[in-house]
């Protein structure tokens, strides 16, 4: 206060004209601020505009009932997303059975049984570990185990789904803990008042309530691993597949894969494909992400 | 095919055996008290039946395959194989492949002709597997149901006892997965440590791949320095996309914690997340498409002759802003964690908002921005789509934006995707680098997280 005093002169007065011009620099500071503020938000979601019309302008040509149900073709006017929709479906089924009950599996134990030892800690290293380990990084170890180690077969949407599981269960669990925890110990004590076993707190009671928020989670990891390509590069799933693949031991491409591979192509109509198959993956993922966010305003308690 | 069979045998077997055991614990509490619900005591029954045979089953698949080989090269088609081991092993793979039907026929004109063996060997064996699997699981089944269970058996209890197991098994995938990351590149990175010296590998800077198709060819030793590539990956990654992503990231953050009405920042906030949500393999698309012939075309006429379609900054750019809601989030979250108290105090004494953010809130808020940085940083470095389809191949030494560099995920790519027989010293240096890559992010979210876990218990 003294400072302030000393820097304006002892008999400073609020109408005198030192003290308004510096009010009115500070002011005019404060709004600058703000409109940098304003502005950092908007660049962003400029950009993201910008890119959703770049898309939509390239690729809404390209949509057409024939370009759902076709194949890949070396052909860009015959070429289709239906094989590798297929194979996207096909490879999220794998992760989503794999993931989700280990992923659920994993956050009850860590929650509600796990004793606090080193063991313990070290599970929780590397899940949090996990969760930000680059996707490549899970390609080059599904190629090393599943591919060289275990023989399976290649550019299946079973080796595919293995991978993306391992990826995706790290964020199931992160999501799960959170929920789990966010149940209040008051709905625990009350079940074990009334002689419930543990387990039947956690399956009778904790986990149903807990379940909105684990399921949000899994939806954005499951978004995620819809829309990973590197791993499955890795594995080999970018191999010229015309045939839609009928079981999860075919050979099969999937949606990302599937435009990273037209993106290549010297071909200018490849151009419109390649936009259009974004447009279907970005009808996908935002289905997805808004599915996760009605369950999370729909379901979510305030406790 | 009958291990499958197998399987459901095994799944009818548990069935009959819990819903015995069911109604048995029925009849016992008609006559009076239960220990456990009739539904625990036919849970015991099945879960006894189940994970002996199911044990089995998983033990035995890995286990015919072995099984099958050895056989086959007993027999007289199997002896006439050629012996080199590779060559083998690549004929006896085809003709379980044709076996199964899962293609019709095999690049190796051996392996059409032992196809019908390999069916035949295979059968029997998954017969005998089959047969196993169900002795064990009517064993398992009938020594169960022999002991008769009175009133005062806890089923309960001992279902429970499965389901902990269960649960810890499951929590113990995630230490098997980082345990498979570290072996299974660690043992890549070693092979190729033995073709290429660790020091030329880390200190060279001079990284051309290409090992020659013929021995006496130019070049043929192939040169793997990779100072350009981490060069290129924390040129890219770590500076110029930062320089994108922090000032935006960080005044979004501000703007929607601090300014932005409720109802605004409900709206802006999940758009803002939807840049989190887009599949890197559009971002790449889209650098390529766009952005990079726009940054070459303001590099040319900024006088750069060099200015490369593949561009550093065209790459780097478009990173930055997939990157803008993760600072974003980190941000939000450590800002809200400073206590409301220094806020308001600061409020008080008339310091404007900008001045309480900028000198208040920031500075307490600084070691979990850090850390968000960090975190946002180690995941620029692993980003992989983005650089592969708008940055280039050539590894370059430069500080040019406007040249074209090339980083480590880039190299993976190229390296894996090619056609290349697995042993070769341009595949495993993909595994080398790929451990590289894995240890530098390991530290960095390690670092990351201690910042964030000291800031948090710093206000707690």
């Amino acid at each position: 206060m003294s400072s302030i005093a000393a820097d304006l002169g002892a008999d400073t007065r609020w109408t005198d004209e030192a003290m308004r011009a510096r009010l009115r620099q500070r002011y005019r500071s404060e709004r600058i601020f703000k409109l940098l503020g304003f502005g950092a938000v908007a660049l962003s979601l400029g950009f993201l505009a910008f890119l959703l019309v770049t898309m939509l302008w390239r690729g809404i040509g390209g949509l057409s009932l024939d370009f759902l149900t076709a194949s890949d073709s070396t052909d860009p006017a015959t070429a289709g997303v239906w094989g590798a929709l297929k194979g996207s479906f096909l490879t999220i089924i794998v992760t989503m059975a794999l993931a989700f009950p280990i992923g659920v599996l994993s956050a009850i134990y860590l929650e509600e049984f796990a004793p606090r030892n080193r063991w313990t800690d070290m599970i929780e290293v590397s899940i949090n570990n996990l969760a930000a380990v680059p996707s490549i990084i899970f390609g080059l170890l599904g190629l090393a185990v599943f591919l060289n180690f275990m023989h399976l077969p290649r550019s299946a949407p079973l080796v595919g789904g293995l991978t993306l599981a391992l990826m995706t269960m790290p964020v199931i669990v992160i999501a799960g803990r959170n929920a789990i925890t966010s149940v209040p110990p008051s709905i625990r004590e009350a079940a074990l008042g009334v002689g419930a076993s543990k387990m039947q707190v956690v399956f009778h009671h904790v986990l149903p309530l807990a379940l909105p928020g684990i399921l949000t989670g899994t939806i954005i990891g499951m978004a995620r691993a819809l829309g990973e390509t590197a791993p499955l590069l890795m594995i080999g799933m970018r191999a010229f597949i015309a045939v839609p693949p009928g079981g999860i031991t075919d050979p099969a491409s999937v949606l990302p894969v599937q435009i990273f591979l037209w993106s290549d192509e010297v071909s200018r109509e490849f151009v419109e494909k390649t936009s259009a198959a974004i447009l279907v993956l970005l009808v996908f993922m935002l289905l997805m992400n808004g599915l996760a966010i009605y369950l999370r305003n729909r379901f979510e308690r305030r406790w | 095919m009958s291990l499958t069979l197998a399987f459901f045998a095994v799944l009818l077997i548990a069935a009959a055996v819990g819903g015995t055991a069911y109604v048995r614990a029925k009849r016992l509490r008609a006559a009076g008290r239960l220990h456990s619900l009739p539904s625990y005591h036919a849970a015991h029954g099945a879960l006894w039946v189940l994970a002996p045979a199911l044990l089995l089953i998983a033990a035995w698949a890995p286990m015919q395959g072995m099984l099958v080989n050895q056989a086959l090269l007993a027999t007289p088609e199997g002896q006439a194989l050629p012996q080199e081991p590779a060559r083998r092993q690549a004929i006896l793979q085809e003709a379980r492949q044709i076996a199964n039907n899962q293609i019709a026929g095999g690049f190796n004109p051996e392996s059409n002709s032992i196809a019908p063996r390999v069916r035949e060997i295979e059968s029997r064996y998954s017969t005998l597997g089959a047969i196993a699997v169900i002795l064990a699981a009517i064993a398992a089944g009938a020594f169960l149901l022999t002991r008769r269970h009175g009133r005062e058996f806890r089923a309960r209890t001992a279902v429970e006892r499965w389901m902990k197991a269960l649960l810890l098994a499951a929590s113990m995938i995630a230490i098997l997965t980082t345990l498979g990351i570290v072996l299974s590149l660690l043992f890549e990175s070693l092979r190729f440590f033995q073709q290429v010296p660790p020091a030329d590998f880390l200190f060279g800077a001079n990284w051309s791949p290409q090992t020659a198709i013929r021995a006496d060819q130019a070049g043929s030793s192939g040169a793997f320095g990779s100072i350009p590539l981490f060069w290129g990956t924390i040129f890219i990654g770590a500076i110029i996309a930062m320089i994108v992503a922090i000032p935006l990231g960080l005044m979004s953050a501000i703007y929607l914690t601090q300014y932005a009405h409720a109802r605004v920042r409900s709206v802006l906030k999940p758009l803002l997340e939807i840049l989190a949500g887009v599949p890197t393999v559009v971002y790449g698309y889209f650098a390529a498409l766009t952005v990079a012939p726009a940054v070459r075309d303001l590099g040319l006429t900024l006088g750069i002759s060099s200015a490369s379609s593949e561009s550093a900054l065209a790459a780097g750019l478009v990173m930055g802003i997939m990157i803008i809601p993760f600072v974003s989030s980190m941000a939000d979250d450590s800002i809200a964690a400073v206590p409301s108290a220094m806020r308001d105090g600061s409020l008080a004494l008339g310091a404007t908002r900008s001045e309480t953010i900028r000198k208040v809130l920031l500075p307490a808020a600084l070691p979990g921005v850090v850390g968000g940085v960090l975190l946002a940083v180690s995941r620029a470095i692993g980003e992989t789509m983005i650089v592969v389809m708008a940055a280039g191949l050539a590894a370059n030494l430069t500080v040019n934006p406007f040249a074209s560099v090339t980083t480590v995920t880039v190299q993976i790519v190229q390296l894996l995707t090619g056609d290349q027989e697995f042993d070769s010293a341009k595949t495993l240096a993909a595994f080398a680098l790929g451990l590289v890559l894995f240890l530098i992010t390991l530290a960095l979210n390690l670092i990351a997280l201690g910042f964030v876990r000291r800031y948090r218990e710093a206000y707690e």
